[in-house]
Parts: C-alpha cells; structure tokens; sequence
C-alpha cells in the first residue's frame, strides 16, 4: 500500500511544476507575439530589397557578367551550412527535428563530393554539434534580444563573405525553423550562394514595365548590394526562427501543463482510494477488536 | 506630391506624402519628386531632407542605404537614420546612431558636419 506521505509529497511537487509551465507558456506566448511582429515589420526591408536585387540581375543578361557571389562557382566543392537553433531548451521537438533534418542534409551533400562546413547559430546547436567531427568554422550564442540579433546577423555576413572570398567555402545555406503556424514549424533550407531566384521570377513581369536608371553603375551598385541582401536573408532567418522557437515552446508548455494536470488527478484518485483504505481497515480493526470481547 | 516611405531592416520608419524629398545619392545629391525616371541609387552619409516651398520641413541623418524611385513613389533603404530635430552639437555624441557607427570615420565625420552645419537648412 502506498505512503500517503509519500504520495502527498509527490502531489504538490507535480503541482508546483504545473505552475511553472504554464508560466511558462505565458511568457513564451507574449514572447510570440513580439517575435512575429518583428518578422512582420522587417519583411518590408527584405521585399524592397529584393525587387531593386531582381531588377539588377534581370536587367543584365548574360548571367557571366554577375559577380560569382551571387551567381556562385562552378564547380562547388565545400558547402557551409548556417543552423539556426535556440539558446534554450523546453521546446519541444524544435532542436532535435533541425538536427536530424541538417545530418540528412549533411550526408547528401557528402554523398554529392562535397565537403562540409558548419555554422551554429544557439547554444543548443553549439554544444550539439561540439559532440560531432563537422568542421564548425564559427558559433554564435546569446540571441536575447533584437538589437542583439541584428548584431549576429551581421558578423554573420562578415564571416561567410570573408571565407567566400578566402576561397574556403563555394556554398552557403541555411537552415532554420519556418514560422508556419502557433502549433507547426517546419526546418527549411534557403541557398544564400548561389542565389535562390524564386523572387526573381515572382517579380518579372513587375520589373519588365519599368526601366530602372542605376547609379553608380550596376557592380557597384552589386557591391553595396550583395552583402545587404545577406544581411537582410541572415536577419529575416534568425527572426523566422525565434517567432518558431517561442512558438514550439508554448505549445510544448501547454502539454506540460496539461499532462500535470491529469497527473495530479490521478495521484489525488490514488490518494484519496488510499486514504479511504486505511480509515475501513482501521474500522474493522476496532469492530472485530470488540466482537471478540 | 509624392509617396516617400523611409524603411530600416527593422522596420518601417514612416510612410507619408511630401512635395520633395533631397536625398544624399552616391554620385551627388537628388530630389525626388513626383514623376521622375525610374531611378535606383546607393545613398552616402548625408542629409536626407524633406521639402515643401523652398523650405526644410524635416531633416534627418542617414548613414547609407539605397533608394528605389518610381512615378510617385520614393522608397529608401536605410542602415541608420536619425532625426536632427533630436539632436544638436552638444548631444548627438549620445545618440544610438551615433554608437552604432563607432569606427565608421567618415560616417562619423559627416554626421558631426550634418548637426553643426546642414547642407540645407
């Protein structure tokens, strides 16, 4: 029979964590709503960007004359992968999904020759990928608040325009959790080199009506561009990413909190079944203590 | 009038219609008024100025950026912005865009000339 002490012990402690996931659940709700409001207000940077970019590389026809950072090399043979993960843990599936998606990806690209390069973004891919033999060429930790991740969006772009330069990567893509909904996230990969042109054609007909005039001419009005874009596509993945983060947290938080609550149901059952057991036993204790006399 | 919307990787600054707007281009300084060419520039540290008759109604510091200009829309690109009515020669020292352009020399240098003495006043 089990300790009512015990079991009574073990109520209030399923209590008190019940307290703190729904706390929990609270913050990283409040948390959402910023986050997303971010992404939202940045978005408008990133579509104005990538029109004027479009309308650049569409005006210039033959693709050879686009510096090789946007339109990447030939023969690529090293890939850098940028993974974007969080500084905490309690969210659920949100690391270990992006984790097994990036080790499948690792091993198609090593399948393909190439090879790869790492860069973490998050304490938790940090520590993660620690543990492994991937070459890391940099980790960035601490994206606690917005100024602080635009500051990391930029070192970003400086490292991955350096190695480019440097000759030590050929390719770069990140992988970062798609804001879907509260309750879905999907792990998505975006090619920063070469260039992904979906934008490119969803703008076309837009970009044939007007004749831009450029100035300074178009490479140099590329060069000011490119590491922008960068900025701007390394920004918009590190917000995505934490408006998921926050997301996967609260509906991880609100399980928790759920399952607590029917923990602490059962428990109170048992408790209560308990209780009642030793109150008949002693009864009957007593009655047959007195019939025997 | 034209449209000039002002937009930072953040966020949108503010959106509003003004008769000219003088912006501080790579190659030279332009204004931008309703119907001119299509038109995209880089933008240098300067002084980026809101016009109506002749005369400055708004003023601000822009670190650099990049402006798309079309029939009657103006849109701008900024890396810093920052409002001199805000800020004067004994205090923009303080100001954010200030500390975030620390080591920028000649951002630095033109936005100390743009509070002390404005190209357009």
């Amino acid at each position: 029979m089990p300790n009512l002490k015990e079991l009574k012990n073990r109520i209030s402690s399923v209590k008190s964590t019940r307290k703190i996931t729904s706390a929990m659940k609270m913050v990283a709700a409040s948390k959402l709503r910023r986050a997303q409001e971010l992404a939202e207000s940045s978005r408008v940077y990133a579509d104005s960007l990538g029109f004027i970019l479009s309308s650049l590389a569409g005006n210039t026809k033959n693709s050879s004359d686009l510096p090789e950072i946007l339109t990447g090399r030939e023969n690529s043979k090293i890939s850098l992968l940028i993974i974007n993960s969080s500084d905490r843990g309690l969210c659920g599936g949100f690391n270990s999904n992006l984790f097994r998606n990036a080790k499948k990806w690792i091993s198609d690209q090593q399948g393909q020759g190439k090879s790869v390069k790492i860069m973490t973004v998050g304490k938790k891919a940090s520590s993660f990928y620690k543990k492994t033999d991937l070459d890391i060429v940099a980790s960035f930790e601490d994206l606690n608040s917005n100024d602080r991740q635009l500051q990391v969006s930029e070192e970003i772009k400086n490292k991955i325009m350096e190695l480019f330069e440097s000759n030590e990567i050929d390719e770069v893509s990140i992988l970062f959790n798609k804001f879907v909904s509260a309750i879905s996230q999907e792990p998505t990969y975006q090619s920063l080199i070469p260039l992904s042109n979906e934008e490119a054609i969803e703008d076309e007909s837009e970009v044939n009506n007007a004749v831009f005039e450029f100035e300074p001419d178009k490479n140099e009005l590329l060069e000011y561009l490119v590491p922008r874009n960068f900025l701007t596509q390394i920004y918009r993945s590190v917000l995505e990413s934490s408006a998921s983060e926050h997301a996967a947290r609260m509906t991880s938080m609100d399980n928790a909190t759920r399952n607590a609550g029917d923990m602490i149901d059962r428990l109170t059952l048992t408790y209560n079944r308990t209780r009642q057991a030793f109150i008949t036993k002693e009864l009957i204790e007593i009655i047959s203590g007195a019939e025997a006399v | 009038m034209i449209n000039l919307k002002v937009v930072s990787p953040q966020k949108v600054i503010f959106e509003k219609e003004v008769e000219m707007a003088v912006l501080p281009g790579a190659e030279g300084d332009f204004a931008a008024m309703p119907n001119h060419s299509p038109f995209i520039s880089s933008l240098r540290p300067g002084q980026m100025a809101i016009m109506s008759s002749n005369k400055v109604d708004e003023s601000f510091f822009v670190s650099g950026g990049l402006v798309m200009l079309k029939e009657k829309v103006c849109e701008v690109l900024v890396d810093q912005i920052e409002p001199l009515s805000d800020v004067n020669s004994s205090n923009y020292q303080q100001s954010k865009t200030y500390q975030e352009l620390e080591g920028n020399e000649t951002a630095l240098g033109t936005f100390e000339q743009v509070v002390n003495n404005p190209p357009y006043k």
